[in-house]
């Protein structure tokens, strides 16, 4: 029973692992000549990745990747945090339509509201423009309900406290509060930061301009780019793949927090 | 305005909001109102404005040139005339069936066991973790190597004595090249979320079971099935929403192709509004794909609901 359990487990996630060794072999290959993906032929994945960082889109997409999920990933968390502290803690004229307006639109599906989205951001002038890649996207209703709900449990006696001491609402949203948000950041700092830097839908609509491209409109285009070249193609998909993997490194509790929210209890 | 009022006379004994002196009251409320200001702002401008801005374009003639036009239900009259979209509705659905469920169960089955205690799970759960973090549009890439003429999926049929394949330039097999790639993507992340579930679950339920001599299927259907239910709705919901609403894995190993036979309701939708323009037909599009994906997750909540008495 056990040792056929072990098998099973074993041969599960070698099966999930395979098309991953598949990438490391054809994106090691120094041709296309041989794609089937399972004995590596010679290992030229620097030469590989030297021609893709040489060509002229790809750095320039890598680091329209970084800039977009880096920049709206802080200011969701910038303007997340506020609303959902203040959504929490703090009593205002507007707080239960706001709450109501932001939890809607989970009911939203952005394949839905893509249209008019876009047709709102030609008429402020932003289409080809790094604000109409990161503005519409940049706040989401997960982030503003994650925080709230996180900072539900932040301790009323330690904000009563920090007002008797006489300090200033915004001085306790950033001195007392903020801390003990924390963790509720970083999760959301990251689930943010993957989900941008998947993105493909938007930058793809918003963006013609090859310079603003991020790296799955690259990666989207790159056969129209460099005509058939599956191994130069597969290193390019190697290059997207790492930056998640190195920024969960040591962060995966905090990701499996953000995946399970609502999950689990 | 008068912000000068001191609240001395606040008690320190009752804490909460509403308590103290007016002129802190109005504090807070100026504070909340500072911190939700722009978060206000955002909602309404990408949110509301655009939702009821879909809603009217979904009853024009809007092709990006010109201006809309109101012409009533025609666009609704047109779509059940438009083999495209039954063609679509059709796709949409064997392709959220046969992405969703055999995905959860097979992802019951890996996380069961690998929810356990020991050095191995510990190793395996991490590996599990690889194929979920791998962002959609790489995954799509190693796939269309996959599946190329001479890819990894014509090689393992080649084994076994089987012809090659054309696998998503054949009209027959598309889907299916798209559906068990997305199988495969989503395995992972729905093994995490469930081993998750299962790691929440009391031990002392087990322990009795053991006592009382259960076996491993008494087990696995009369306890942890039953005690994992809000778990796996939760996954049966946002996995139906997922699939719902893709777009990436058809319009990257496919492009809708061949002769339509990938082309997704959301393939459609962009389809139809980005590289045609048809703004008010796409719109009437999107608001039906809306309703339908309503009309699911409060059947699906209903469900979750009844499950609870």
């Amino acid at each position: 029973m056990r040792v056929l359990r072990t098998v099973w487990l074993l041969s599960a996630v070698a099966a999930m692992l395979l098309p991953i060794y598949v990438m490391l072999v054809v994106a090691s290959a120094p041709d296309d000549t041989d794609l089937g993906g399972l004995v590596f032929n010679g290992f030229h994945l620097p030469e590989n990745l030297a021609e893709l960082f040489a060509g002229e889109g790809f750095p320039v997409y890598f680091r329209n990747s970084v800039i977009y999920c880096v920049g709206s990933g802080a200011l969701d968390v910038l303007f997340s945090s506020a609303a959902g502290y203040a959504l929490a803690q703090l009593s205002f004229p507007g707080r239960r339509v706001l709450f109501v307006l932001v939890v809607g639109t989970l009911a939203l599906a952005p394949m839905v509201m893509i249209i008019p989205v876009f047709l709102i951001v030609k008429e402020l002038g932003w289409v080809n423009t790094i604000q109409g890649v990161i503005v519409p996207g940049m706040i989401s209703a997960f982030g503003v309900f994650l925080v709230r709900q996180f900072a539900l449990g932040v301790p009323k006696e330690l904000i009563f406290a920090a007002r008797v001491d006489g300090a200033g609402e915004l001085r306790i949203f950033l001195r007392v509060a903020l801390p003990l948000l924390r963790p509720a950041l970083v999760t959301l700092f990251l689930i943010h930061f993957l989900a941008q830097w998947d993105n493909l839908l938007w930058p793809l609509i918003v963006a013609n301009d090859p310079a603003l491209w991020s790296l799955p409109v690259g990666l989207a285009n790159f056969q129209s780019e460099h005509g058939f070249n599956y191994h130069l193609m597969t290193a390019a998909a190697l290059v997207t793949a790492v930056p998640p993997f190195l920024l969960l490194a040591g962060l995966q509790r905090y990701y499996v927090a953000g995946l399970t929210f609502g999950g689990v209890k | 305005m008068t912000l000068t009022t001191k609240t001395v006379e606040a008690p320190a004994v009752s804490p909460g909001p509403g308590k103290g002196g007016r002129g802190r009251s109005r504090r807070e409320a100026g504070a909340g109102i500072v911190l939700t200001i722009p978060v206000a702002v955002f909602f309404v401008v990408f949110w509301l404005v655009p939702f009821c801005g879909a809603v009217y374009l979904s009853f024009t003639d809007y092709e990006m040139a010109g201006a809309p036009r109101w012409i009533g239900l025609d666009n609704y009259a047109r779509m059940l005339q438009d083999p495209g979209v039954w063609n679509s509705a059709w796709i949409t659905v064997v392709y959220t069936v046969f992405t969703v469920l055999p995905t959860i169960l097979l992802a019951l089955l890996v996380a069961v066991p690998l929810s356990g205690p020991g050095r191995l799970n510990r190793v395996l759960r991490s590996l599990v973790m690889v194929p979920a973090v791998m962002p959609l549009a790489a995954t799509s890439m190693v796939w269309v190597i996959i599946y190329s003429d001479r890819g990894l999926a014509n090689t393992l049929l080649g084994a076994v004595g089987i012809e090659p394949q054309s696998w998503l330039t054949g009209s027959d097999l598309a889907i299916w090249a798209l559906v068990v790639m997305v199988v495969w993507k989503s395995l992972g992340l729905f093994v995490i979320i469930l081993t998750a579930g299962l790691q929440a679950l009391p031990r002392e339920v087990y322990e009795a079971a053991a006592i009382d001599g259960a076996g491993p299927v008494t087990t696995f259907r009369r306890i942890t099935v039953p005690l994992l239910r809000r778990t796996l709705l939760f996954v049966l919901v946002i996995s139906v929403a997922g699939s719902m609403q893709a777009f990436v894995p058809a319009f990257l190993l496919t492009g809708g192709g061949p002769a339509d036979a990938t082309q997704v309701l959301p393939y459609y939708i962009w389809a139809n509004a980005f590289p045609y323009e048809h703004m008010g037909y796409a719109s009437a599009l999107a608001m039906t794909l809306l309703v339908a994906m309503l009309v699911v997750s409060i059947v699906q909540f209903g469900f979750l609901r009844g499950g609870d008495e």
